[in-house]
């Protein structure tokens, strides 16, 4: 970790109170400002808010939300809901996964994409959905999906 | 004081008492492998489940774990029902399948009749079932250097990173306490290794003798107030000097007497 | 402006409602999640630039309203001009200048825009007369489409926190429960257990502190009415827990909010700030001497953290296990106090019933289930959005008469209601009045409000398969049955969707079943199996086709189906393009060719063929 690392960390255990309790929102605020968990920053966690490192690691695998490895710039969430599932998002997912030649949760060797597959992002009503970084795709054909992606 | 009806019979409790314990006080055989007196119930394995109601349930039942249902005044327990019997065999069933090589997972479905696991065998499975009595023993011992890693089935029992544990004292307490023995560990020349670390044995000043890792010393002599030197000499030898001076002090009476 | 009294609050409404009546042209431009992902954003940009250049009478950029989600999202980008309620839909940025000129400069509509009724293709203008929102009733969504979620004085203008101050000045705690005890209200969140009882029970326990929560974790997937109310109406959400903590006697709760609803996040905390503001949230609230605060907890993303005792360890920052409630949460919740739990819609539903008293809910709906519910309408039907209905109403009522029916004419094969929890019903329950018991005893069950239509292109095999693989990776790990037992039961599942299971194992899935049902640790578990459950015992011929003739009726099951072109292809390269393994080969205008070998079923050529030129067998 840099120094400048270091005291971004510092920032958000200073933003959290010094607390066990606030385990799952200091993670969250370390996976937003580093886009994943590193290693030494859950150690770091560990000691601040006095939580053992065990429970800090266990935290950081049970909930989707935090991802342990570096992910890419951009980042396409595929959305498997059950409307999308019906409606076709396993063949956006079969495109994505040719055209940039990576499965869900996987990040391109140039670490430009990540696709990740989530579970429902409260957008049924146009589904298949999908999201590239902040922005919502709706009713998303299979052969436009690819396109989507390189635009962003 | 409550009563309570098991099997038919009327039994006295303590209140607070949990119903898997009064149960077998009085004889009554429930399988359970994730309950262990010196740790709290968890309900993980759900083998101690039993049938209640209650006279006011008009037939109304449920099904609860008896580890972690407490005694209540009129309750009315059947341990032993079809429903409770295939709760148990689907239970063992499920675990055959997902730790085929366990000896006690084995014998446990054998008293069940089954001799084969009706599902297909997990791959990759490692004996462990998930039953959190090493991580709760590690947290009683105020170390919890272990813990549940992920989620759902692909949930394990691993140290951070899957890395050597930091907080780990090589106390051994995980591996003794787990029910199907998964745990590994080696004492060979002077260290002990478990969860991949290495750990120095204290070796005993009068036998040579390895006692325990010198971590878990250290951590009692610091916690639990106890003096270095009590963990200098092994248990034997202090039992050996006891006998001895015992001797000393018998044959000193016995010449005084004469 | 910092409210202290209720005169206050009166008084601060007369002046909002002036502000408003100033303004007479409104131009709501829906920011729902449905049109947001039809590009809605960029609509309200563009009116933005436009009306900031032009100068038109009585019309301004301030009379922009950006609002939360409108209902009808299969028509979205939605923009509404008030006061006649114009509705244009599937707005382009295009047509943006257009609707300036036209009908906010010379008050002309612009036809293309407005909705044509399908079946008789009459113009409808103003949306309260199409039939999608015609047949509706909306309480807990009142606002949602209506208001600024990030104006406070936009809630207070339509009456908000007046029932907050109704209760604060005159109302005892024990007259506000009896109150939503007398409206019959149930939890919207799935359970439907008694609001009025849980909260009688929560005020009864001797304690110093109690907590009350809000359950914002809308887990099922193919639900999103708590996410629209969060993002849309969020200050309804907070009356509705600041009434529930006068009652029950709680200074400090809650707001759980699944990670991936980013937008609730940040308006339910504008909310919290501006209600701490006007002096409704916090330290003697209204001046009355009452105090509550409640603040945003982040959800980590785990389904089962929907779950009471989950929800609370991760509100209290551990993972979210399930322990076993032999002690309910009510009794034993967040940090071992008693604790309220009720979700979004069931809060936004109170001031209502607070302002219009108990017994006007318990008229509406039915006997056991009073009053209305929202649902997310997605799938296989034509009007997908968000409705709300009164309860009892029926299924085919909801389907096709507000939904529009089954799009491209296919035939309605099942609808599933209540999420992994719930079950799929078939085409003779469709007469079902929609009330928490009748979806129940039918094999599914209300849950928090998803529905999800099917047609004829969907196996029931697969629907089952779908939502076992959600629960094996979401169920949290901790008991065997749920763990161990879903994960078997998911395999037997794949089994025949891939044409390789016996008969033999529908009898032991459903053996398995019962005792996931009865043995599991929490309601994750004991409801894991009703997917499966529903779908066998309604579409078992289906399992059978798979299982006996290896065939998947509706061609979805990869395994078991080929595609072939037949000789309406076209050759006009589509599928070509698409084909994500190079399957496919040919030449423009010519005939296309598909290699059975390479070919992994995915069935991309058949959803991008525009002539019917793909077969499925």
């Amino acid at each position: 970790m840099t120094q400048q690392d270091v005291t971004r960390l510092q920032g958000i255990f200073g933003r959290n109170p010094r607390e066990p309790g606030s385990l799952i929102a200091v993670l969250q605020d370390i996976q937003r400002e580093f886009h994943y968990l590193p290693r030494e920053a859950l150690s770091e966690t560990a000691k601040a808010l006095e939580v053992p490192l065990s429970k800090v690691y266990s935290a950081a695998t049970f909930y989707s939300a935090f991802s342990l490895t570096p992910r890419g710039e951009n980042i396409i969430r595929v959305c498997k809901g059950t409307a999308c599932h019906i409606k076709g998002a396993d063949l956006l997912l079969d495109q994505l996964e040719s055209g940039l030649g990576i499965k869900p949760g996987e990040t391109t060797p140039d670490l430009k994409y990540t696709i990740e597959v989530v579970n429902c992002v409260g957008a049924c009503a146009m589904a298949p959905v999908m999201i590239v970084n902040a922005k919502y795709h709706g009713n998303v054909p299979c052969n436009r999906a690819l396109r989507l992606v390189k635009k962003a | 004081m409550v009563h309570i009806t098991i099997n038919g019979k009327v039994i006295k409790a303590t209140e607070g008492e949990m119903l898997l314990s009064v149960i077998r006080r009085h004889g009554i055989e429930i399988p359970a492998l994730c309950h262990h007196e010196a740790i709290e119930p968890t309900g993980n394995c759900r083998l101690c489940m039993v049938e209640i109601t209650r006279e006011e349930w008009d037939g109304w039942k449920k099904h609860v774990t008896s580890c972690l249902y407490p005694v209540e005044e009129g309750l009315i327990v059947s341990t032993h029902t079809p429903d409770v019997i295939e709760i148990r065999k689907t239970i063992l069933d499920l675990q055959l399948a997902n730790c085929p090589d366990s000896e006690v997972i084995q014998k446990m479905a054998e008293e069940y009749g089954i001799y084969k696991t009706s599902y297909e065998v997990v791959p990759e499975g490692d004996n462990c079932i998930m039953c959190y009595a090493c991580t709760r023993i590690c947290e009683v011992l105020g170390r919890s250097a272990i813990s549940a890693v992920g989620r759902g089935h692909r949930k394990e029992i691993a140290p951070p990173f899957g890395a050597e544990p930091p907080d780990c004292i090589g106390c051994l307490a995980c591996a003794q306490i787990c029910p199907t023995d998964v745990i590994p560990w080696t004492d060979r020349d002077n260290t002990r290794t478990i969860w991949d670390r290495k750990f120095e044995l204290i070796s005993c000043k009068e036998c040579g003798r390895q006692t325990i890792a010198r971590e878990f010393a250290d951590y009692l002599i610091e916690k639990r107030n106890i003096p270095r030197e009590y963990f200098e000499i092994c248990d034997n030898c202090k039992r050996s000097e006891l006998a001895r001076k015992m001797g000393e002090i018998v044959a000193r009476a016995q010449e005084v007497a004469i | 402006m910092r409210i202290d009294s209720v005169d206050k609050l009166n008084h601060w409404r007369e002046k909002c409602l002036k502000k408003r009546a100033a303004q007479k042209r409104k131009v709501l431009v829906c920011l729902g999640p449905g049109c947001l992902a039809s590009g809605s954003d960029e609509i309200l940009g563009e009116l933005k630039k436009i009306l900031s250049e032009k100068k038109i009478k009585g019309v301004s950029v301030e009379s922009i309203k950006k609002t939360g989600c409108h209902g009808l999202c299969a028509r979205g980008p939605l923009v509404v001009i008030e006061p006649e309620g114009i509705f244009y839909s599937r707005v382009k940025k295009s047509n943006v200048a257009e609707i300036v000129e036209t009908t906010l400069e010379k008050g002309e509509l612009v036809e293309k825009l407005l909705y044509k009724d399908p079946s008789d293709e009459q113009t409808i203008v103003d949306y309260k007369k199409i039939p999608f929102y015609a047949r509706q009733q909306r309480i807990s969504l009142r606002n949602v489409g209506q208001i600024d979620p990030d104006d406070i004085d936009d809630y207070i203008a339509s009456g908000g926190y007046s029932a907050l101050a109704r209760a604060l000045n005159g109302m005892k705690p024990q007259e506000v429960i009896d109150e939503i005890s007398r409206s019959g209200l149930r939890g919207r969140g799935g359970g439907g257990f008694p609001t009025g009882r849980k909260w009688a029970t929560c005020a009864g326990i001797d304690s110093d502190i109690r907590y009350v929560l809000c359950n914002g974790d809308e887990g099922d997937p193919g639900a999103f009415m708590d996410r629209c109310i969060m993002e849309g109406d969020p200050h309804s959400v907070l009356e509705g827990m600041i009434i529930c903590a006068y009652a029950v006697g709680s200074r400090e709760g809650y707001i759980y909010v699944r990670e991936e609803y980013p937008l609730a996040v940040v308006n339910l905390q504008k909310a919290i700030d501006a209600a701490h503001e006007r002096g409704l949230l916090g330290e003697n609230i209204m001046g009355s001497g009452f105090t509550y605060d409640a603040r945003i907890s982040r959800g980590g993303g785990a389904f089962v953290c929907g779950e009471s005792s989950a929800l609370m360890k991760s509100v209290a920052g551990e993972i979210g296990e399930p322990r076993a409630k032999y002690i309910r949460s009510v009794v034993r919740g967040l940090h071992d106090k008693p604790t309220v739990l009720n979700n979004v819609e069931t809060f936004a539903t109170v001031p209502v019933i607070i302002n219009k008293g108990g017994d006007w809910f318990a008229s509406i709906g039915t006997e056991t289930s009073t009053g209305t519910k929202a649902f997310s309408l997605a799938g296989k039907v034509c009007n997908t959005g968000l409705i709300e209905v009164p309860m009892g109403i029926s299924l085919r009522e909801i389907i096709y008469d507000i939904g529009g029916g089954i799009p491209e004419g296919r035939e309605f094969k099942a609808v599933q209601t209540g999420g992994p929890s719930g079950g799929c019903l078939p085409a003779d329950k469709l007469n079902l009045p929609v009330d928490f018991d009748t979806l129940t005893e039918a094999g599914s069950m209300m849950g928090s409000g998803g529905m999800i239509v099917m047609d004829n292109r969907t196996c029931m095999v697969d629907v089952a398969r779908y939502f076992l693989n959600f629960l094996v990776s979401e169920s949290c790990g901790k008991c065997v049955p749920c763990r161990e037992g879903l994960y078997q039961l998911h395999g037997l599942c794949v089994k025949i969707c891939e044409g390789k299971a016996v008969e033999e194992s529908l009898a032991l899935m459903e053996r398995l079943s019962k005792v996931i049902q009865t043995a599991s640790l929490c309601g994750l578990g004991q409801s894991g199996p009703n997917p499966f459950v529903s779908t066998v015992s309604y579409f078992r011929d289906e399992y059978l086709a798979h299982i006996r003739d290896e065939k998947c009726p509706a061609g979805i099951c990869r395994d078991l189906i080929t595609y072939t072109i037949n000789d309406k292809c076209t050759g006009c390269l589509a599928c070509i393009e698409v084909c994500p393994v190079d399957a496919i080969t040919g030449e423009k205008k010519i005939k296309h060719v598909l290699d059975q070998e390479k070919c992994t079923q995915c069935g991309s050529c058949y959803a991008v063929c525009k002539f019917e030129a793909v077969d499925i067998e």
